[in-house]
């Protein structure tokens, strides 16, 4: 796999970045959307970071900016301030084809739902980055990233054909195929029953555990939350919690429940 | 990633496109003039100067004298490899079968043209029975006519019926008599034929002939002796190229247009799996790279696909141009290769033109696009897109004033054309900005049929304004296109007879009936004042071309004074035209009275005549007057056009009476008729294209809006109410369509009506065939009501819990 290009980072951060083992870091991240009377703060001064080989949950009330806050950590969206790197890159200052280069080596994406181009089949959608770098991955190994998440014999078969948890696991086969650094997923399990949810939760703590790669879920589930290594507590666009540890379930609720009882203007 | 069903409408959008523009091509390069079969066994034919005018007049060729022609026949006969020398000589002969000319002859004009016996060597023309005519008196005649050897038949020449005997039968048109008859009637020669001695090469017996010709006139071999077909067959294929060529054009045109609605409608519509693609890793190079390469194959394989039917069609539609009356007879449809291969090329072509755009917007989606829930249009039009649609308005304002004050009807017309052309995209560039207001106006109607429904109808088109451009702008073209084309020629053709009936004072007109003039017996037997129109060629003295042709007017002074209001004298008296050598001239030949004017007439001989008048240039109906006799004693075969009479008369034979009102609407019937033939013909190409476009983009937009559809019945909509839904919806983008289109082609009329009023010098009213009108506007209501209900309602049949998976707002 081709390293993206590394630029000569601006001195001030330069030195910082590249000390860092953190696959993802975000530097004083804020963005604003609209403006007068429709200026929404989504964003309001985050800086964290995400180790390499970690799984991490970001939960928060609705309209809290955790979208936003991994559309930006992922490339997708500019922040209005603050630095994002990944691999040591800094996003901003990537032009918009190589940020696109940059997302198709390095991040992986799983939806909500819309994972998939409806015109193509499981394996072609799997094949979809690599192709799109002008590469053609083995069949062998598409075949391989299908069976991991328990899809190889549905690898002709188009997404109205899959139901929506078979989707999302194309999806995390997607991000299989390429080892990108990290994957970067948004409520995967928030249309799916609990079962379907279990397998693609498992699927992803897979990523972390056998192959290494670096993961960041939305999630509003505590139980989904369960099989990170961590997990970000964000309102108001700011991060204004943190667990560590083994986490459960009941840990995360019991957190969440405290914070409730604090006035919050919001409801989960 | 070409979806079958997404790429559907533009495929047959593209493949309609490419099949009428391979029909019109291969039938364009079909129409070539074609050798007589007269001719046919005259290898080497020496046809008479050109007339000095331009190649799209159709005037014959200026005849030699009786003199000039025996020297050129004596001098060709003469040259090795001659084997016999014929004066071709053309008159008019027209044989009455139960005392009128025979119906279905009418329009093919060797059927009434009469020819020297001798010409029959020429054209190999096989004699099935009887003898040859020898003596006056005598024919031979076609015998589709069902006539008999030695039986009596009336010929109707010039002069009047008279009696003949049939002595002979052969199997071709037009009659033939003694050769020293057609010298008399046909005394200017436009063509001598020389038939070969076997073994004779025609390029060797050519450069020797065109030694001796010289200058006076060329001579023609091969498939260049097409130059004598017909001048009529000339000019109806001229015609035809025209309607071909604009048919063709109008088609590349539309389909563009209709092409990039339809792209720019799939792109909106897949804006959610382009920002998908986006985000795993396309460039927007890429995005663009593939809507390329999608929009290529789609144009390559419905280009094959209208390639073919165009090729299965073009034999039809020859067919048909002949019995219309755009082709002559003698067309016959040739599959030649560059047709084929510029249709080929044109499906590919259009279709990345018309992707153009469509492909900069995909390239600009973001990839976040793909996690946006609901496809809210954000900016309904970029600045750039109102600069252009500005410009384009402003540029077809600008051609409007043009047409208003053009000078000349052909100038007028073309600046109309292009006027509207620039008005209809300008109007649809800026659609999405009107269709808001435009929709708002129609709230009030929409209000009673239901309130829900109409809300949803008046929400939906405000919304989504880009999709209810795409809709409407189909629409617009073809009722823009319509209303204007057909109001132009209806409201011209008014105009023109009303002048035409305004200049005339006569109570009623004695005009040809089944035949192509009148002959002198019919004139005299009215009592009436008659116009005798001839071609004579004019070379002004230092002045280029030569020969020019000029129709002089055969009349007599007092009555056609009498009958012309339009008669504005401007020097010397009309009376004065009398005698052998007077001719009264317009302004426009800037003598004065009492100079000398010299003109060949269609006898061949040049005659120096003196100006007595000169007229201003819009009094007459011609370029000159000359005594009624002298134009008979120059052109035996010259036909009276118009009799003007006081009282209605019995018509003789090959005549009919007709009041000034219908005359004046007949005068120009055959050329209106297929004027306004043609005009169906564009309005239907268009309408058609703009119904099959609306038709497209509903069908594409119900597969959009299932989802949508099936929400609105859990939300308690009834089938019925849903069906009403969709179709209300479209028929409002209909209506919202024909309303912009026919306020862009009303700018464009009332700008006509300012040019001809000018022209024409009264107040002219407006017409609209609203028939027309009408016509176009259901067609695209009907289309639309259909594209939208059908799918809607098999949709509809399913379940309406059935939601499709992973759609969550
Ligand atoms: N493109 C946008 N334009 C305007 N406001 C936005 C946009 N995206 C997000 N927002 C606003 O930013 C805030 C955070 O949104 P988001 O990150 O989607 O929240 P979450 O995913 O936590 O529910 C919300 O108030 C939302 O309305
Ligand atoms: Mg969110």
């Amino acid at each position: 796999m081709p390293a993206p290009a590394r630029r000569a980072a601006p001195p001030v951060f330069g030195t910082v970045t590249v000390m860092t083992t953190d696959t993802v870091t975000l530097t004083g991240l804020r963005t604003v959307y609209g403006t007068g009377d429709r200026r929404v703060t989504a964003l309001d001064g985050v800086t964290t970071s995400f180790a390499g080989g970690t799984f991490t949950a970001v939960m928060g009330p609705s309209g809290s900016g955790k979208s936003t806050l991994l559309h930006c950590a992922a490339g997708l969206d500019r922040a209005t301030e603050g630095v994002v790197t990944i691999d040591g890159v800094r996003l901003d200052d990537l032009g918009e084809d190589e940020l696109t280069r940059l997302r198709r080596d390095r991040i992986g994406f799983v939806f909500q739902a819309f994972n998939l181009v409806s015109t193509l089949t499981a394996a072609q959608n799997v094949e979809l980055p690599s192709r799109l770098a002008r590469r053609r991955p083995p069949a062998a190994d598409v075949a391989a990233a299908l069976d991991a998440v328990g899809l190889a014999d549905r690898a002709g078969h188009r997404p109205s054909e899959l139901s929506g948890g078979e989707q999302q696991r194309v999806a995390v086969a997607r991000a299989l195929i390429t080892r990108p650094a990290v994957v970067f997923a948004d409520e995967p399990t928030g249309a799916l029953d609990s079962s379907a949810s279990r397998q693609v939760l498992r699927l992803l703590r897979a990523l972390v555990d056998d192959h290494g790669q670096t993961v960041v879920m939305v999630t509003h589930d505590p139980a989904a939350a369960a099989y990170a290594d961590r997990v970000l507590l964000l309102a108001d666009g700011r991060v204004v919690d943190e667990l560590t540890g083994p986490i459960t379930a009941a840990a995360v609720a019991a957190r969440i429940a405290e914070r409730e009882t604090v006035p919050a203007e919001s409801s989960w | 990633m070409v979806s079958v069903r997404r790429s559907a409408s533009a495929f047959v959008a593209v493949a309609i496109g490419v099949a009428l523009v391979a029909a019109a091509t291969l039938l364009l390069a079909s129409g070539r003039p074609q050798v007589p079969d007269r001719l046919a066994r005259a290898a080497v034919v020496v046809q008479s100067p050109e007339a000095g005018a331009s190649a799209d007049a159709f005037v014959p060729t200026r005849p030699w004298s009786a003199t000039a022609t025996a020297g050129l026949v004596g001098r060709l006969a003469a040259l090795p490899g001659v084997a016999a020398v014929v004066p071709d000589r053309t008159f008019y002969a027209q044989p009455l079968v139960d005392g009128r000319p025979v119906a279905a002859d009418t329009r093919r004009e060797d059927a009434h043209q009469g020819h020297g016996w001798s010409s029959a060597q020429l054209g190999g023309l096989r004699r099935t029975a009887g003898e040859p005519p020898l003596r006056p008196g005598e024919v031979v005649v076609d015998r589709a006519l069902g006539l008999r050897t030695g039986a009596p038949v009336t010929l109707l020449t010039a002069a009047g019926p008279e009696a003949y005997t049939v002595t002979g039968l052969v199997d071709g048109p037009g009659v033939l008599v003694a050769d020293e008859v057609a010298a008399a009637l046909a005394p200017g020669v436009r063509t001598i034929g020389l038939v070969l001695a076997p073994g004779a090469d025609p390029e060797r017996v050519a450069t020797a002939a065109r030694g001796v010709v010289g200058g006076d006139g060329q001579v023609l071999t091969g498939a260049a002796r097409g130059a004598l077909e017909p001048r009529g067959d000339a000019r109806t294929r001229w015609i035809g190229m025209q309607v071909l060529t604009a048919t063709a054009a109008l088609a590349g045109f539309v389909t563009v247009f209709v092409v990039a609605s339809t792209f720019a409608f799939t792109i909106a519509q897949r804006r959610r799996e382009l920002g998908l693609l986006r985000a795993v890793g396309a460039t927007g190079r890429q995005v663009r790279r593939m809507v390329y390469a999608e929009a290529l194959a789609v144009g390559a394989a419905a280009g094959l696909v209208g390639l073919l039917v165009g090729a299965a069609l073009a034999p039809l539609l020859g067919r048909l141009l002949v019995d219309v009356g755009y082709e002559p007879s003698t067309f016959r449809v040739r599959y030649e290769l560059w047709p084929v291969a510029v249709s080929f090329a044109a499906g590919p072509v259009i279709a990345l033109l018309a992707v153009w755009s469509a492909s900069r917007r995909a390239a600009r989606v973001r990839p976040l696009e793909a996690l946006r829930e609901a496809a809210v249009e954000q900016r309904p039009i970029g600045r750039v897109r109102v600069a252009v649609g500005a410009l384009l308005v402003a540029a077809g304002l600008a051609l409007s004033v043009g047409t208003a004050t053009a000078d000349e009807a052909r100038i007028a017309a073309q600046y109309a054309l292009y006027a509207v052309m620039a008005l209809v995209a300008g109007a649809t560039v800026l659609a999405p900005a009107v269709v808001g207001p435009v929709v708002r106006l129609l709230r009030s109607p929409l209000r009673r049929p239901g309130g829900a429904i109409g809300m949803l109808v008046r929400g939906g088109a405000l919304t989504a304004t880009r999709r209810t451009a795409a809709i409407a702008a189909p629409v617009l073209l073809t009722v823009a296109f319509a209303v204007l084309v057909s109001g132009m020629v209806r409201t011209t053709t008014a105009a023109y007879a009303a002048g035409r009936a305004d200049n005339v004072n006569a109570g009623w007109i004695l005009v040809p009936d089944r035949a192509p003039g009148l002959s002198d017996r019919a004139v005299a037997a009215t009592g009436g004042t008659a116009l005798l129109p001839t071609t004579v060629y004019r070379t002004d003295p230092g002045e280029l071309p030569a020969d020019r042709p000029l129709t002089a007017l055969g009349v007599e002074p007092a009555g056609f004074a009498a009958a012309n209001r339009a008669l504005t004298v401007v020097a010397g008296s009309l009376d004065d035209l009398r005698g052998d050598d007077t001719v009264v001239v317009t302004e426009a030949a800037n003598l004065r009275p009492s100079e000398a004017y010299a003109v060949v007439f269609a006898d061949g001989t040049s005659v120096s005549l003196r100006v007595v008048a000169v007229v201003s240039d819009t009094s007459i109906p011609g370029d000159l007057l000359v005594p009624r006799a002298v134009v008979r004693t120059h052109d035996p075969s010259a036909l009276t056009s118009t009799v003007y009479v006081r009282d209605r008369i019995d018509p003789p034979a090959g005549a009919r009476v007709v009041d000034v009102a219908t005359w004046a609407a007949e005068a120009d019937a055959a050329e209106d008729r297929l004027v306004w033939l043609f005009t169906l013909l564009l309005i239907g190409v268009s309408a058609g294209y703009g119904a099959i476009a609306v038709a497209n983009t509903l069908l594409l937009a119900a597969a959009g809006r299932a989802a949508d559809l099936r929400l609105i019945r859990l939300a308690g909509a009834t089938r019925r109410q849903v069906l009403w839904l969709v179709t209300a919806e479209s028929a409002v983008v209909v209506l919202i369509g024909a309303l912009l289109g026919g306020a862009v082609a009303f700018v464009g009329l009332l700008s006509i009506r300012a040019g001809l009023a000018e022209q024409v010098g009264a107040p002219v009213d407006l017409v609209v065939p609203w028939s027309v009108v009408a016509g176009v506007v259901g067609l695209c209501l009907l289309l639309a009501a259909l594209a939208s209900a059908l799918p809607t309602w098999r949709s509809l049949r399913r379940r309406p819990a059935r939601s499709s998976v992973g759609v969550v707002g």
